[in-house]
């Protein structure tokens, strides 16, 4: 375990030395990553102009809601500064053969090829989320138990192993097929199913969709479960989604790694 | 096959790859042209096997460095693959340090290293000493032991004011250099070597021919290198390994190979004057004559005889004898080769 942070320590280092190269880049980065967040947000306090909560009863006012917001920029910066640089660059390196020289290192390949590369930039979401979470922690009427506080974060890092399974399985897709952009794009809308309370996906059409973005694809699960243990209160079946989340992260991270496993295995290579 | 130099002529020698039956076959899709084929395509395509490597047997010993060499498509570097374990086969078996490579043990990963001349393994925007370091903590080098090992390589290649720039800085062959530098810091007992002088000059050819010289000698490691130059061959390798279309068609010395594949030898001729028309072509076959100089093809068997005989005819200033290039040699071997049939399974998805 002492060797795999030292060496995510190197390949940390190493990306900050490149992004430090091209400090314009990595501050445009920042600049687009943040001015696409305020737009969200600006977006968000519009609607709260026009209602005082997002769907009768939910608990979804403003400064829960932002929460809410908060822990999805905390979760997708995490996964968008760590993973996804990774995933993205693996078509690449499956079309080119990159991916020969990964296979011969004595190290486990998912671990070499989802985290090698570190997108700082990514970061200033994440630091924004945090402040956003302060803010609206401080302004709700409700204050989040000690229990809460030790669950938040243990519910981040399960948000973020759904996620991250996600990405391993399309990484796995990817080894398969040889190009899969339009996989990543399936991604990137099925995490939008993330972005929003679990609240709004009823009536005829959302309540099967809560159920598959729950129970089959556990999306949903993602940012919802932290976000509602910090921002409502722990009563009745609440208890329910914590230990969901848990367990879906945990069935998640297996059974990646088991397709990932099984798609190196039939991996073919490139011609030279 | 022609097979001359197999394990049970080196009954004593260690081992180090051991490859019986070792076959792979890919599916590949036939792309239709035309817009409407490829609509069809979507709904019905049609494949077909290819077979890259046909149940090869070889046998490789510790020390030893080996040229594989054959025509582009022959399965130089699908072998190479199998051999450390990037693809499965889809028969026969291999070990190699005593693994099955395919199976990608950390400890058979530790043992050996592969170096691809057409691919970049050395991070593009930072300097090669980071990529070292790197290698580093991957292959738990101790620090004392990783600077020496560094030092050593950096200063046998000459690269060592190299190692501190950006690598999308450095030329072609200086990457090179420091693509085998990082190969080498774990000081692998196998080195797999896929065509690593391509595209570099004669001066970084010969010094990439040096530094595996020394390396190979000093610390007895196990050497393949596929490659298409014959000088690298000729520099390096003792022993030559000719694959087409999947086999083994020669396994043995480099000196046999001339031996045994040319029947005649290249003698160049200084004349005092040009030679009348006719005047040598009972000697042997004139390929070339411009002005007094003549390069003849004359047989091997009769060279002492005839040799003589030229010398004491006509005005001979100088006069070299040298085999056949061995470029030519091997491309006859390659042309032998492409008579075998292929005979690709089809089938459609």
């Amino acid at each position: 375990m002492g060797r795999y942070l030292s060496i995510f320590g190197t390949f940390a280092r190493a990306c900050l030395v490149r992004d430090m190269t091209f400090r314009a880049n990595f501050l445009l980065e920042c600049v687009t990553s943040l001015g696409w967040m305020s737009m969200n947000l600006a977006f968000y306090l519009l609607v709260f102009q026009f209602t005082p909560e997002i769907g009768k009863g939910t608990g979804w006012s403003r400064e829960p809601f932002f929460a809410f917001v908060a822990t999805g920029l905390i979760i997708n910066s995490i996964v968008q500064a760590l993973f996804m640089p990774s995933a993205e660059e693996l078509t690449e390196m499956v079309r080119t053969g990159g991916l020969d020289a990964v296979l011969v290192r004595p190290l486990d390949a998912q671990f070499l090829l989802s985290m090698h590369r570190v997108d700082f930039s990514s970061f200033a979401n994440g630091l924004v989320g945090c402040g956003l979470l302060a803010w609206a922690l401080t302004r709700m009427d409700y204050a989040p138990p000690p229990i809460a506080w030790l669950l938040y974060p243990l519910l981040v890092v399960c948000g973020v192993a759904i996620l991250y399974s996600f990405v391993i399985m399309l990484a796995a897709a990817t080894i398969l097929m040889g190009r899969n952009q339009s996989l990543y794009d399936f991604w990137f809308y099925l995490t939008n199913f993330s972005r929003y309370p679990a609240e709004i996906y009823s009536g005829p059409w959302g309540g099967p969709l809560r159920a598959l973005c729950t129970f089959v694809i556990p999306i949903l699960l993602v940012v919802n479960v932290p976000a509602r243990v910090i921002a409502q209160p722990l009563v009745g079946d609440a208890w329910w989604p914590v230990v969901g989340a848990v367990a879906a992260a945990a069935a998640a991270l297996v059974i990646s790694r088991i397709v990932f496993q099984r798609a190196l295995a039939r991996y073919r290579s490139a011609s030279s | 096959m022609h097979n001359t130099a197999d394990a049970t002529d080196r009954p004593s020698l260690e081992a180090v790859i051991r490859v019986e039956g070792l076959a792979k076959e890919y599916r590949v899709y036939d792309k239709p042209e035309g817009l409407g084929a490829s609509l069809r395509g979507l709904f019905h395509r049609k494949s077909r096997a290819v077979e890259a490597l046909r149940g090869v047997d070889l046998t490789v010993n510790r020390g030893e460095f080996v040229a594989l060499l054959g025509p582009n498509g022959a399965g130089k570097t699908t072998f190479l693959k199998l051999l450390s374990g990037i693809i499965t086969p889809s028969r026969g078996t291999a070990r190699v340090l005593g693994h099955v490579p395919w199976e990608r043990a950390d400890d058979f990963r530790r043992r050996f290293a592969l170096v691809m001349g057409q691919r970049n393994q050395l991070w593009w925007d930072l300097p090669a000493a980071e990529s070292f370091r790197l290698h580093k903590e991957i292959y738990r080098l101790d620090a004392a032991r990783f600077e020496r090992v560094r030092d050593e390589l950096v200063d046998l290649l000459g690269v060592r004011k190299l190692i501190l720039q950006p690598v999308r800085e450095l030329s072609l062959g200086e990457r090179m250099k420091l693509e085998l530098v990082a190969a080498l810091l774990h000081e692998p007992e196998v080195l797999f070597l896929d065509e690593p002088t391509i595209g570099l000059d004669v001066v970084a050819q010969h010094t990439i021919h040096e530094f595996l010289r020394h390396v190979q000698a000093e610390r007895r490691t196990t050497v393949m290198l596929t490659t298409h130059y014959m000088k690298d061959v000729a520099a390096l390798c003792e022993r030559v390994v000719v694959i087409t279309h999947g086999d083994i068609l020669y396994d043995g010395s480099l000196a046999e190979i001339v031996d045994r594949f040319t029947t005649h030898k290249i003698v160049t001729l200084d004349l005092d004057e040009p030679p009348a028309p006719g005047a040598l072509e009972r000697f042997g076959f004139p390929c070339e004559i411009r002005g007094p100089q003549v390069v003849m093809r004359i047989d091997r068997s009769r060279i002492a005889d005839v040799l003589p005989e030229i010398l004491r005819g006509a005005g001979v200033r100088d006069v070299s004898v040298e085999d056949v290039p061995l470029e030519e040699i091997v491309a006859g071997l390659f042309r032998s080769g492409r008579t075998r049939p292929a005979e690709p399974a089809e089938a459609t998805a």
